[in-house]
């Protein structure tokens, strides 16, 4: 080979090479499991640390994406070969349910469950954290008590996160939808009095604190979050709630007998795993555990998860019937 | 008539590279196609016929065409604008125009509403507003911003490898004026350049997604991408999964009717056969108040375009959060230390790696296709490596995660996979534009005197294709470290790259560290791309200027 030669090969080789020596392959003698989620990392990963901290020698090898993309990893690894997680943990139920009807997750959860109260768990899955949509309000604008103020006069324009984007908007659409009192028709009055849709909560605290909407529709870990660092907006749990969206946790179907996998589960539905999740900053579904900021007697309602899952479609487009998209 | 040796050369490179293609754009494909027959032909009527499908797809096609019709004329106005002499600060201008391409599009988008939307930071500061920024005319915009530098690349590339300075020379002696010149010298050649900025410029929108999903859906505009994005965000189910796909193989169809027929039939068209070196010095025109209106507009373009939004993000990242003024008194820097962590250093680091790798093979590849499509079969693969990159990402990750998952799934390599996948056409396409300078019969004579082939290679064809050759790359390696879509759902444990990052950040809602990121990714890639920027104006300053450099350094 001349001299040349061996020169572009030299460069070329390890070029092509690179890449292929830096996979992921961990080797490594350790027990593992591979959770998949769309909980935040803030909140994901002290949970993790915790658990591989009290049980030495294992590994949670973490894949963490939006509800989307993480919809769209599960469906690629089923048609390629099966689901590749041991644990699922969703941000909402009715992603989960999906997952339960293609029979990848479900069929056991562990016995603590029983603590979590019964509107979050099934048969299949277990809540272990909480959304709690609230209301947000600008300083300059008295805090409403009930949601149905938001359709007075003091609050002009309402910001409204997209029920088609984030889970949390559907369940609280779902939970509206079916509430006496309220109905569509509640969102047919907050947009004629000039609501508008954003895409998620977080659109909507940002678009309060900015002086855009006078009041909205968000969670509390985003409100008081931007509270708490100096924006000029006050929080809220109306009448008749908070909305209650539970993040379930469910046993990947293939890996029904993986201790690990059960055990990780069951450190998350514990007291200790729950505490670590609230000191982390997420509302814990354990009842008596210290979490995010509460206020005393504060209302809350749980929206009708099947039921929304089974008219998911029809509630959508009636609703874009009043806010269009 | 060809030598036997060349046509078999012909023949196995066009084996070879088709076979690259097959692995990493067809057999993807396909498998998609596959999976919707399996799984969704029964709804397949019921899924196109569904309400605000029609609108999402007129509104994609009407963006791409009125993108590609504003952005292209824009952005080859500019690069002859730039050849003059005598426009002040002309050496910096090539620069700054490439500024909004390194900017993430996401973070264009975001800066944007931040800078001109209603509480935005001109509202606030000036008391003046854009409320269109939200919706179908603030997405077009934005979008022409972000587009423009590429169109400005392929021209200027077409430009610095095209131009016949002693033809028009010739024009404006025999009394030809600047305009006619213009329109019968200078774009002709241009041809092929303008046309292949074109087809990028339209593909790349008709599959934009980040812009469309910041500034059109909260005002109810909705594309192809957006409509993808919100079928599997609330569909864990196998009937959303496969709409998503139907959606995605749409904007494949549309590419296909679209971009093969041009490939096919004008291809061969515009492409004229010259010598490899441009014969005289570029033409020197003499100072005129025009060119102080040309730096005048750059100006403008710039500073409304880029500037003005990125100041905006730059105060939201130094202020504590969102509805507190951006005065000096409340600046903080914990947005940024709240972003700086060890994890999302490394993760900076593959991401790196992974882009300068990318881009590197792109570029051979993007070479190869371009070298062989003078030929029927070789057109058609110019045409299919066309066809991943209007796939939404997305669904081009779910395509090799399907195809390659069980062997790969998890590793850096099928997230580089992905990239040479989604990217091929984005470095095929400028080398392209640039590859006539290079007739066959150099090379032969050069291999006649008894170079050897890589010799015959790098000493005729690589020098007059160095500035296409580094345009590309330069794309090819912005474009995969801004990337996110397709990483961030690929990725696997010790493989998470930049997208991961982005994504926390964005997930966690929070203005001020969004904004940080944004400004720690704009200045990453800035960063690189001034001594880069440096390198291709010295490999572009004609040979005797730069020995005259190499002699007077120290």
């Amino acid at each position: 080979m001349s001299r040349r030669r061996r020169w572009w090969m030299s460069v070329l080789v390890p070029l092509v090479l690179l890449p292929l020596a830096c996979g992921s392959g961990s080797d490594e003698e350790s027990d593992a499991i591979t959770l998949y989620t769309c909980v935040n990392d803030e909140s994901i990963q002290p949970i993790i640390e915790q658990f591989e901290s009290d049980n030495p020698d294992t590994e949670v090898e973490l894949f963490r994406a939006p509800t989307g993309d993480l919809n769209a990893r599960v469906a690629g690894d089923v048609r390629s070969g099966g689901l590749k997680a041991d644990v699922i943990w969703a941000c909402d139920p009715l992603t989960m349910q999906g997952y339960v009807d293609q029979d990848l997750v479900g069929a056991w959860t562990p016995e603590a469950s029983s603590e979590i109260p019964a509107q979050f768990r099934t048969d299949d899955y277990v809540g272990v954290a909480v959304l709690y949509m609230v209301a947000v309000h600008h300083e300059d604008v008295p805090a409403p008590d009930s949601w149905s103020d938001l359709k007075g006069p003091d609050y002009g324009p309402v910001g409204v996160p997209d029920p088609s984007v984030a889970a949390s908007a559907l369940g609280a659409l779902g939970y509206f939808n079916q509430a006496a009192g309220y109905g569509l028709d509640f969102y047919s009055a907050l947009e004629e009095q000039g609501a508008e849709q954003v895409g998620t909560p977080d659109d909507v605290t940002a678009g309060v604190a900015q002086g855009l909407y006078q009041a909205g529709i968000t969670i509390a870990n985003s409100a008081y979050l931007a509270k708490d660092a100096g924006s000029p907006i006050g929080v809220v749990w109306p009448e008749p709630g908070a909305v209650a969206i539970y993040g379930p946790i469910a046993l990947a179907r293939d890996s029904a007998d993986s201790t690990l996998a059960k055990d990780f589960i069951s450190y998350v539905v514990s007291e200790p795993g729950q505490q670590v999740l609230a000191d982390a900053g997420s509302y814990p579904a354990l009842p008596g555990v210290t979490g995010p900021e509460v206020p005393a007697d504060a209302p809350v309602v749980y929206p009708d998860w099947p039921q929304i899952t089974a008219d998911k479609d029809t509630l959508l487009s009636d609703y874009q019937q009043i806010f269009g998209g | 008539m060809r030598s036997r040796p060349a046509v078999l050369g012909q023949r196995t490179g066009l084996l070879v590279v088709g076979s690259i293609v097959a692995l990493l754009v067809v057999l993807p494909v396909l498998r998609l196609g596959y999976v919707v027959w399996d799984e969704g032909s029964t709804g397949f009527a019921v899924l196109l016929a569904r309400p605000g499908l029609g609108e999402a797809v007129t509104n994609t096609v009407l963006l791409a065409v009125a993108v590609t019709a504003v952005a292209v004329p824009l952005g080859t106005l500019v690069a002859l604008g730039l050849r003059r002499a005598d426009v002040p600060g002309r050496r910096w201008w090539p620069f700054a125009m490439l500024l909004p391409v390194l900017v993430p599009q996401f973070v264009l988008g975001y800066s944007w509403t931040q800078a001109y939307g209603r509480g935005g930071f001109t509202d606030t500061t000036l008391g003046v507003q854009w409320a269109p920024v939200l919706g179908p005319w603030g997405v077009l915009a934005v979008l022409v911003v972000n587009t423009v530098p590429l169109t400005y690349l392929f021209a200027a590339v077409g430009l610095a490898t095209r131009a016949e300075p002693n033809l028009e020379r010739a024009a404006r002696a025999s009394g030809a004026t600047p305009m006619s010149m213009l329109r019968n010298v200078t774009l002709p050649l241009l041809r092929p350049s303008i046309a292949a900025a074109s087809v990028v410029s339209f593909v790349l929108t008709l599959e934009s997604f980040a812009i469309p999903q910041v500034m059109g859906t909260p005002a109810g505009f909705t594309t192809v991408t957006t409509t993808i994005y919100r079928d599997l965000s609330l569909g864990s189910d196998p009937v959303s999964f496969v709409e998503a796909i139907v959606l995605a193989l749409l904007l494949v169809a549309i590419t296909v009717i679209v971009v093969v027929p041009a490939d096919l039939w004008l291809g061969p068209r515009l492409r004229v056969t010259r010598v490899a070196d441009p014969e005289g010095a570029p033409i020197v025109t003499t100072p005129r108040s025009g060119s102080r209106w040309i730096a005048a507009g750059l100006g403008g373009y710039l500073l409304l375009g880029v500037a003005v939004p990125l100041v905006a993000l730059l105060a939201a990242a130094v202020t504590p959060a969102v509805g507190v003024s951006p005065s000096p008194g409340n600046w903080t820097l914990d947005n940024f230390s709240f972003v700086i962590t060890s994890r999302n250093i490394e993760a900076l680091g593959r991401s790196a790696m992974l882009a300068v790798t990318a881009a590197a093979l792109l570029t051979l590849l993007g070479g190869c296709v371009a070298v062989l499509e003078r030929g029927r079969a070789g057109r058609a693969l110019a045409s299919l490596v066309t066809l991943t990159l209007v796939l939404p990402g997305s669904t081009l990750a779910v395509a090799l995660l399907i195809t390659y998952g069980r062997w790969l799934g998890g590793t850096l390599t099928l997230i580089l996979l992905a990239y040479l996948a989604k990217l091929w056409a984005f470095a095929h396409r400028p080398i392209s534009g640039a590859l006539d300078r290079l007739p066959a019969e150099e090379l032969q004579a050069a291999r006649a005197s008894g170079a050897g082939p890589l010799t015959a290679v790098r000493t005729v064809a690589l020098r007059p294709l160095a500035p296409a050759l580094l345009g590309a790359w330069l794309v090819c390696f912005v474009t995969a470290l801004h990337e996110v879509t397709m990483s961030s759902l690929l990725y696997g444990p010790g493989s998470d790259t930049l997208a991961v990052v982005v994504l926390n950040s964005k997930e966690l809602g929070r203005i001020g560290p969004t904004a940080a990121l944004s400004v720690l990714l704009t200045l990453v890639t800035v960063a690189p791309a001034g001594p880069i920027w440096l390198l291709v104006r010295w490999l572009r300053a004609p040979r005797r200027a730069r020995a005259r450099s190499l002699a007077h350094a120290p």
